[in-house]
């Protein structure tokens, strides 16, 4: 069976791409799929560090596309996690080194080798947008609930939809307490103005930043809520639709900071 | 309806009209004929004068005040009419067309001046019309309306909206959520005072050279036209 390519967008920058595509891949890789991440942003390659493989670079996805080594050569397997592939991006070229042509030609023979390949788009709607998404089946748009945010990926949204794709939506890094009190945009502020399905809500985890910094994949943290959500995302991905969507709630914060005062967690 | 018609050659004639009686005259003809001829009439219609309403048209040439207000006493003391009045004044020609238009249903011969849309008008998305726009769903922050006319957004307006334009500055902007980032009408442009919170339909006009943004319900702005007429 031909394998199916997504990819993971949002208009804005920092917004939580990487690290979407990065746990999501590992959960898919988890859950017995053959997966391949591929970092398309080219010159600023990031994927390699929160997966920590940076030290296993030898080819990207330049040479792969210049046929200066074959695909296999390029896809780097993860030790940890089985049916995990990182195809890095080249940090010495920039983003008009390839053309959609040849994005959508190696689309096809990642296709063929495996089952879900997620595309880590660059920040932007230039060139290293218009090549991820040239070969793409799928889009997955990354918001915060930040009114910056929430209009960029509204022009992402629009964009995808010119290329007949569409996309659906992940509000990450969610901040409970400051929704509770109305400091922060809610999920329905954000899926009203964007109208698109949504597949899955992340809290703001400070995991995250430790995962990325250990290269440790954050879906391997068992009590981080940030890498249990992308796994129910990944599983909503893998067909399972009926996951409900959790919405992150707030506990007392009056218990949990003298938690934290006594050293809880 | 009654139709008493004396001789033609004779200065004064009656026709009934509507609920009352109108009396055409010569104004020309002596006072003392005029009575006398009107008396002739009235004698003949007997009670039927009595409370009557009585309408004198002195014809083409002047109102003839005097003239209407004399006979009008001679005719209530003599013949217990209601009362006696001259012909109200004619209507404008304009005003007389407009209401032609409206008897006429001219609209109904009238070419559409709306580009009318469904959906979603995104950020970083632009339409622009020289006619009238209607949009049946929300336009988001980020994107930009502009129309020749009117704008009604039918949903939620959280973009830039651009009416009438470049220079008709009776443009409305309407929405039944309205929270524009921006409104430009004519070449008049509103920023600054934040959109009101409330979820209802406003609509913003300019007034006095400045938009105004008001309550569309309350303010009611064409309830008051009295015969519909297109936009």
């Amino acid at each position: 069976m031909e394998g199916k390519i997504f990819v993971i967008t949002s208009g804005k920058g920092g917004v939580g791409k990487t690290t979407a595509t990065s746990s999501i891949g590992a959960a898919l890789a988890m859950a017995g799929k053959r997966v391949a991440v591929v970092d398309m942003d080219i010159g600023l390659r990031n994927l390699d560090v929160v997966m920590g493989l940076e030290n296993r670079i030898v080819f990207n996805i330049v040479d792969v596309v210049q046929g200066k080594c074959k695909l296999s050569q390029a896809a780097i397997k993860d030790r940890r996690i089985n049916n995990l592939f990182l195809i890095p991006a080249s940090q010495s070229d920039n983003k008009d080194v390839f053309k959609s042509e040849d994005m959508v030609r190696l689309g096809k023979r990642l296709k063929e080798e495996f089952d879900i390949v997620l595309m880590d788009c660059p920040a932007g709607i230039e060139r290293g947008f218009e090549n991820a998404v040239a070969a793409a089946d799928e889009a997955l748009v990354i918001c915060t609930p930040e009114v910056s945010s929430v209009r960029d990926a509204d022009r992402i949204i629009g964009l995808l939809y010119a290329r007949s794709i569409t996309p659906k939506l992940i509000l990450n890094r969610i901040n409970p307490a400051m929704t509770a009190n109305g400091d922060m945009l809610n999920h329905e502020d954000v899926t009203d103005v964007l109208s698109i399905e949504l597949i899955g809500l992340v809290e703001a985890d400070d995991n995250v930043i430790v995962a990325s910094n250990l290269g440790k994949p954050l879906v391997m943290i068992n009590d981080s809520k940030a890498g249990q959500a992308f796994i129910r995302i990944a599983m909503r991905l893998d067909g399972h639709e009926d996951i409900p969507i959790q919405v992150p709630k707030s506990g007392s914060t009056f218990w949990r900071n003298i938690g934290s005062k006594l050293g809880f967690k | 309806m009654m139709n008493y018609t004396t001789n033609k050659t004779m200065p004064v004639k009656l026709k009934g009209v509507g609920d009352g009686l109108r009396i055409t005259i010569d104004p020309t003809q002596s006072l003392d004929l005029l009575k006398e001829d009107i008396g002739k009439i009235f004698k003949n219609l007997g009670h039927l004068a009595i409370n009557a309403k009585i309408v004198i048209d002195p014809g083409e040439n002047g109102t003839h005040k005097e003239l209407i207000s004399t006979l009008g006493k001679y005719l209530k003391n003599t013949f217990d009419v209601g009362s006696v009045s001259g012909l109200s004044p004619k209507r404008s020609a304009p005003e007389e067309r407009i209401r032609q238009h409206d008897i006429n249903h001219s609209w109904e011969h009238y070419r559409s001046d709306v580009l009318m849309l469904a959906g979603r008008i995104r950020s970083g998305q632009k339409v622009s019309t020289k006619r009238h726009l209607v949009i049946m769903g929300d336009v988001n922050p980020g994107a930009e309306i502009f129309a020749g006319g009117d704008i009604l957004i039918m949903g939620s307006l959280r973009g830039a909206a651009f009416a009438g334009q470049p220079d008709k500055e009776d443009a409305i902007v309407f929405a039944l959520d309205f929270r524009p980032s921006l409104i430009q009408i004519g070449g008049f442009v509103g920023t600054g005072a934040g959109p009101s919170k409330l979820k209802i339909a406003e609509f913003a006009h300019v007034e006095k050279d400045i938009i105004v943004v008001e309550d569309y319900l309350k303010t009611n702005p064409f309830g008051k036209m009295p015969w519909p007429d297109k936009r």
